[in-house]
């Protein structure tokens, strides 16, 4: 990067509360204009999960520095970026390769934290972000909302090791203190991608975001993409991210190794819950543009299927990840056959919880069927965020909580009928347990 | 009387609802790039929506592994396994020791081989009952790529199978893949002989092998008794599919006709599989007399290495089918 990040000397700077800004250490243009374009024009190519997040962040111009360390089954995303920056000859982009995934985190805040205005991404999967969690959970906190860490949902570290995905690594990760989006399809990874940094980086919100997706299901799973021009990505994201108001070098300006006594702990731990809650407020503004921009729905909280006009239904499955098609593909069969009204939600926010939005699209379904697909020693981590956004409802609609899928296990149709067929017991009043398992058509 | 099997239209399958194709074979193999290719030759149609994932675990080479494809005119929305698939392929045939890859595949439905055997020979051997379909896809890659890889024989049987696009467009969409991979230009010529080749060599008839039980959908039976969290019998399991790992055509062999086993014991405690077999002996301590190759090895060539009287090795190996045998 000597040619694209040139030091000014001497260094102009002046002091701010939270460090001292250098508003010449880094200067943004020859990077952007060392940005050799991906595509031209809009195309259709054929791509999995990991390839689809790959092109979106070798698109951004912002990005230069793509810091990695491989782990099944997210490897594919730093062997697309590699391939790709090895061959733009004359390329300023760079692939670090750490030593360890702890090293990435370490990484990741250190470039972050000098370079403010650009956006370093990297991806991981399970253990490996279980290996970043020291940093993460700092990181979270540190106002570096420029740092994108994609996670391809693998089961962690529970016993035995499974590869194959189910969200359990980002669940629980949910106070590391970043922004946490679910995808399904190679569409929605590709777009979320693009619009994760404007969210994070917002000037209200500066929390880094976590896009995370499907490890197999979606990241081996071939389809088509949709890529925008590179020209317009930088055109929406520009519109977003603004020059960061925060220093720009390192020097004491974030949370790493700064020590606070118990009254300013807390105050710091305020503040960044209140700027997590800014991103329910900017989150659908983003997504609006980005749809009035490409076409396609942008950033949401949820996507949701089959309900009435009034919003109400019988039967409301709420899960998230790509195992939900299979459910939109049984639904109308399926309530044609019962004759209820079956409807779906597919969560894309999990972190901020948008409570508020969940309340108002469940208060009219009876019954809410939660399918949770990673471990809990409960009645599941989205049972219980569903539990606390309808705990002010009047007559709430009653939850059913179910597993199914954990390790990345197949949701088959005959699994999501057994699993209907179980939600329409509280609909008929039945006394159902706090939690059920369902596998290839069978309650275990 | 018996009533004459009708061949399923795949075209007319992928018009009307959602083909669904499965394929069987080993890690290592090709067959994630082969059913790749495949996707990719059917988005080449505009209107065509085409969904395409590997199913392999942490398995490695030699395990069996398995692919899914879904092709149809409308969106695919269905994200589970396929089981019931109206075409089911057969990359390795060592792959079919461990699984049925005909299972769940209705009266009428294709199959397709990489197998040096006829369609009619395939199809008494698997009990089939539909369109066979067969090409000598090892032979073809040794021949033109220095290698038994069947996947470009395999593509191509595959992509004539389904129909709707010519040798040319086949030919042209799995060397596009391949230049995306950035292959150097005179390996990409060897591949487009071995397209042509494939091409020449498929083989292909209807025949009604199968009976009334054979290749059902079984029913899951649940887990069964497993170990408090993850030990080793576990590992063991056929069931999940982490045995029989060894390459197809190679078998490992102990031979100790002179009894000069040492009673060194390195290759019981280097076998990760604890397959090897030994009998207790005055002199030595222990002598190994065999090893249970037929279920579990994976080949790994531990013994292999660490024995110091050079008793273990990997030699060919061949399935004779009794029929073929027999003929």
């Amino acid at each position: 990067m000597k040619d694209s990040i040139t030091p000014a000397a001497p260094m102009a700077h002046h002091a701010t509360p939270s460090g001292e800004i250098y508003p010449d250490a880094v200067n943004l243009e020859p990077v952007r204009a060392a940005h050799r374009a991906l595509h031209e024009t809009r195309e259709t190519i054929t791509a999995d999960g990991n390839t689809a997040a790959a092109i979106a962040t070798l698109q951004m111009w912002r990005c230069v520095l793509f810091a990695g360390f491989p782990i099944t089954p997210s490897t594919k995303w730093i062997e697309t970026v590699a391939a790709h920056v090895a061959q733009q000859v004359g390329g300023k982009k760079r692939v670090k390769l750490m030593e360890a995934e702890h090293a990435v985190a370490d990484y990741l805040v250190g470039s972050a934290a000098a370079c403010r205005d650009l956006i370093f991404p990297t991806a991981t999967s399970s253990v490996g972000l279980d290996h970043m969690t020291e940093t993460t959970r700092s990181l979270g906190a540190s106002g570096l909302g420029n740092v994108l860490l994609i996670d391809v949902y693998r089961a962690t570290a529970n016993f035995p090791l499974c590869i194959e995905g189910d969200p359990s690594d980002t669940l629980a990760h949910r106070d590391d203190g970043f922004i946490q989006i679910a995808c399904r399809g190679k569409q929605q990874i590709y777009d979320t991608v693009l619009q994760s940094p404007c969210l994070g980086m917002n000037h209200e919100i500066m929390t880094p975001v976590m896009p995370g997706y499907y490890g197999i299901k979606d990241s081996h799973r071939n389809a088509r993409l949709t890529v925008e021009p590179d020209r317009e990505i930088h055109e929406f994201q520009d519109r977003w991210i603004k020059p960061c108001p925060f220093p720009g070098l390192i020097n004491g300006d974030t949370a790493f190794g700064n020590c606070v006594t118990s009254r300013h702990f807390q105050g710091f731990k305020i503040s960044q819950k209140q700027r997590m809650d800014r991103v329910l407020d900017v989150l659908p503004q983003i997504g609006a543009d980005f749809e009035r921009q490409f076409g396609r729905p942008g950033l949401a909280f949820f996507d949701s299927t089959g309900f009435a006009s009034d919003g109400s239904a019988d039967l409301t499955v709420l899960t998230l990840g790509p195992d939900f098609g299979t459910f939109e593909f049984i639904r109308e069969g399926y309530a044609k056959k019962t004759g209820l009204k079956v409807a779906g939600v597919a969560m894309r926010l999990l972190t901020p919880f948008p409570r508020e939005a969940v309340r108002k699209r469940l208060e009219r379904s009876k019954v809410v069927m939660v399918v949770n697909q990673a471990h809990h020693q409960g009645r599941g981590h989205l049972t219980l965020d569903v539990a606390d956004a309808l705990a002010d409802v009047t007559n709430p609609p009653r939850i059913v909580s179910v597993f199914a899928g954990l390790g990345g296990a197949d949701v088959s149709e005959a699994t999501w009928e057994q699993m209907l067929d179980h939600g329409r017991g509280a609909l008929e009043g039945r006394a159902l347990p706090p939690w059920a398992f369902f596998h290839e058509g069978k309650a275990l | 009387m018996k009533t004459p099997v009708q061949v399923a239209d795949l075209q007319e399958t992928i018009r009307a609802s959602v083909l669904e194709v499965r394929g069987d074979g080993k890690a290592g193999g090709g067959l994630v790039l082969a059913f790749q290719s495949l996707a990719s030759l059917m988005l080449r149609d505009a209107e065509m929506h085409v969904q395409e994932w590997p199913f392999f675990s942490s398995a490695r080479r030699g395990a069996n592994i398995r692919s899914f494809l879904r092709i149809s005119r409308r969106p695919v929305e269905a994200a589970c396994e396929v089981t019931r698939p109206r075409m089911a392929v057969l990359m390795d045939e060592g792959a079919a020791r461990s699984v049925d890859f005909a299972q769940g595949v209705p009266p009428g439905g294709t199959f397709v081989l990489n197998t040096r055997h006829t369609p009619e020979e395939c199809a008494k051997h698997y009990r089939l009952s539909g369109r066979v379909v067969t090409v000598p896809g090892d032979d073809i890659g040794t021949k033109h790529l220095k290698a038994p890889i069947g996947n470009v024989a395999l593509y191509i049987a595959a992509a004539r199978a389904i129909g709707g696009f010519g040798i040319e467009q086949m030919t042209d969409s799995f060397l596009m893949t391949l230049k995306k991979r950035r292959i150097p230009s005179a390996i990409l010529d060897r591949n487009r002989a071995a397209l042509l080749a494939s091409a020449e060599a498929v083989r292909e008839g209807v025949f009604d092998e199968a009976g009334p039980d054979d290749h059902p959908a079984t029913p899951w039976s649940g887990y069964g008794e497993l170990p408090v969290g993850a030990q080793t019998a576990l590992r063991l399991s056929q069931s999940n599919r982490t045995a029989d790992y060894a390459p197809s055509g190679f078998r490992l062999r102990f031979e100790d006709p002179a009894t000069a086993c040492t009673g060194c014991a390195h290759c019981i405690t280097n076998c990760p599989e604890g397959i090897i077999r030994f009998v207790p002996d005055a002199e030595r301590g222990l002598l190994v007399t065999g090893v249970d190759v037929n279920t579990f090895c994976k080949l790994c060539g531990e013994c292999i290495a660490v024995c110091p009287e050079k008793l273990f090795k990997e030699l060919p190996f061949e399935d004779r089918w009794e029929e073929v045998l027999a003929s």
